[in-house]
């Protein structure tokens, strides 16, 4: 394991998280078109940092510091990672960041099409959650877990995660189509807001019976007991902040301009959104690492003989299964 | 992978699909737009006399107070314009400004559909100015074709952004000291928002028709329509709004006469009655929670 690898690649998932925010402050300041023009900046690469050209060219400049971030984790991870997996994986976060970019620019290009919008959106989460993979697995605490028994007869606990997993990323899907299906100043779709609910439901259940099921199941396990509650508070935390961005949202088409609480809370669901998402992958990572014998968990845990010798061998670090 | 896998995955993934299929896909609702004058197969001239539409627009009840803008993200604004305050509802004595009133269609004395008649575009410009941070005017008209000339006399940059629904959409940057914009409007829609991206209060509207009959209601709610053939039409006093309301009302003119149409809006809103008036009811527009 290298430490340093290790924090650099907390570094880049810390760094698009506040991408991430700076990208939801743009949507609900509906600064997306602040300048026509892209890469560049109403021609320039530093313009004047006013009106709502402070949050657009902002989460252009943030943007630009995460790419770079990213290319210098694959260089990194290139230079210092040997499973090949998580080699192919860095390659993937440079594509992700890359298109990542490109449909940003078709979005102002194309004047915030719906779908290219969202998907804008999407990916971002895709992106976070890769760079926190990343972070996941070039950690010491990945690399030194020891298996532990699947309890027999019962659901596996991996595909409860799975589930859930897939759940919120459907949900996020429909929450970015909510947020750039109007304006502030324009009412919400009923329809979207009531499928929005209604994937919150399917959040709840699924990431909640998740959770409960490995705070019941391996109760001593903080490998696994730790993503699992900050996962349980963190949705907790969401809920309340969807019911409290509806009713500000609901608020302001009256308003004069984009105001806080709107502004605030809005970002706040979104943020929360991705930590929903990303501590639930930590989780559901966790479960494959831990737990099972299929594919994917013998693939997260590599070969045994040759990672023992690579990852073992004089730190005192108990063998693979 | 056991059955009761089998059922919490095709569980979950029902619920997910229940959950996508019955989005609407945030497309949005139409907005009250009018292809006004459809257009009739011999357009020609009218050459005989003209009469004109008046009246006054009101405004019962208390209207809503505007609300004070903060312009702190653009001190430029802040400093030319200390108290910008909303304009989307300016009564004064009872008079509502910025109604936009048009003809919407009718027929000419003799029969021919007022879409028959062709009107040539004029050659001047319409003026809309970016100043103190605020569009001015706030609501205008204009003909098909007709050039409108933006300008920006602020000491800071703007970026105008018309979002009609049968036009062609644009977004373009203003700094300081640019030449003005020459844009015109090739389909006649009303009315269509205009906005600022770099300062999202900022508004206006834009109606474009193929016939020069529309006026907009000024301070004093008063407006006046020239230039008008004689004949029966339906007027149109149009109010923006997050909603925006339309009354119609039968209008006959008489050939080098005036017509009266007085229109009113607010907490108990009518519309005046002249003996040469034929009134018809309000149009709603059912679009609560929807864009």
């Amino acid at each position: 394991m290298n430490r340093g690898l290790n924090r650099f690649a907390i570094l880049v998932a810390c760094a698009t998280f506040f991408l991430i925010i700076a990208g939801a402050l743009v949507t609900s300041h509906d600064a997306g078109l602040a300048t026509p023009d892209w890469p560049l900046s109403n021609g320039q690469f530093f313009p004047k940092m006013v009106g709502n050209l402070f949050w657009e060219h902002g989460h252009r400049m943030v943007a630009t510091t995460v790419g770079m971030l990213t290319i210098v984790l694959l260089i990194y991870i290139l230079a210092k990672e040997k499973r090949s997996w998580v080699r192919k994986l860095g390659v993937f976060a440079l594509l992700a960041v890359i298109a990542q970019g490109l449909l940003g620019g078709l979005t102002v290009k194309m004047m915030l099409p719906l779908a290219v919008s969202s998907a804008h959106a999407t990916l971002a989460q895709l992106f976070f959650c890769t760079t926190v993979s990343l972070a996941v697995f070039t950690s010491k605490s990945w690399i030194e877990a020891r298996r532990l028994e699947e309890e027999q007869g019962r659901v596996p606990l991996r595909h409860l995660c799975t589930a859930a997993l897939v759940t919120i990323f459907i949900q996020l899907i429909i929450g970015a189509t909510l947020r750039h299906s109007a304006t502030w100043d324009q009412h919400l779709p009923v329809e979207l807001v009531l499928t929005h609910i209604l994937g919150a439901v399917g959040v709840t259940m699924t990431l909640g019976s998740a959770a409960l099921t490995v705070l019941r199941r391996h109760k001593g396990e903080k490998f696994l007991t730790r993503p699992a509650t900050i996962a349980l508070s963190l949705l907790l935390v969401q809920l309340f902040l969807g019911v409290a961005a509806y009713l500000t949202r609901l608020k302001s088409p009256g308003d004069p301009q984009p105001l806080n609480p709107m502004v605030g809370i809005t970002v706040a669901h979104v943020a929360c959104g991705a930590l929903v998402f990303v501590s639930t992958i930590v989780l559901t990572l966790r479960t494959y690492r831990v737990l099972g014998g299929d594919f994917v968990g013998a693939a997260l845990r590599g070969r045994p003989n040759r990672d023992f010798v690579r990852l073992g061998g004089g730190h005192g670090v108990p063998p693979l299964q | 992978m056991n059955k009761q896998t089998k059922v919490w995955l095709v569980l979950s993934i029902a619920l997910s699909l229940l959950a996508i299929s019955s989005s609407c896909g945030g497309t949005k609702t139409e907005g009250p737009a009018a292809n006004t004058n459809g257009g009739g197969a011999t357009a020609e001239k009218w050459t005989g006399g003209t009469g004109t539409i008046s009246g006054v627009v009101s405004f019962n009840g208390t209207p809503p107070a505007p609300k004070k803008i903060d312009t702190a993200a653009d001190p430029v604004c802040g400093q030319k314009n200390p108290n910008l305050m909303t304009d989307d509802t300016m009564v004064k004595d009872g008079k509502l400004a910025n109604v936009f009133i048009y003809v919407k269609e009718g027929t000419v004395e003799g029969g021919k559909k007022i879409g028959d008649y062709t009107w040539d575009t004029p050659t001047t410009a319409v003026r809309l100015d970016q100043n103190g941070c605020h569009y001015a005017p706030h609501v205008l008209g204009v003909m098909v074709n007709q050039k409108i000339s933006i300008t920006n006399s602020d000491a800071t940059q703007h970026n105008i952004h018309p979002t009609p629904k049968l036009n062609t959409e644009w977004n373009q940057t203003q700094p300081n000291g640019a030449p003005p914009i020459e844009k015109a409007f090739n389909r006649s829609e009303v009315l269509i928002p205009v906005k600022c991206n770099q300062h999202p209060w900022m508004k206006a509207y834009i109606g474009v028709l193929k016939h020069p009959l529309y006026a907009v209601s000024s301070d004093t709610g008063a407006y006046e329509i020239k230039g008008v053939p004689p004949g029966k039409y339906t007027v149109i006093a149009w109010r923006e709004g997050q909603t925006p309301e339309e009354k119609p009302m039968e209008v006959t003119v008489a050939a080098n006469g005036s017509a009266k149409a007085d229109f009113s809006f607010g907490a108990a809103a009518t519309s005046s009655i002249k003996p040469s008036l034929q009134m018809m009811p309000a149009i709603e527009f059912p679009m609560l929670g929807k864009h």
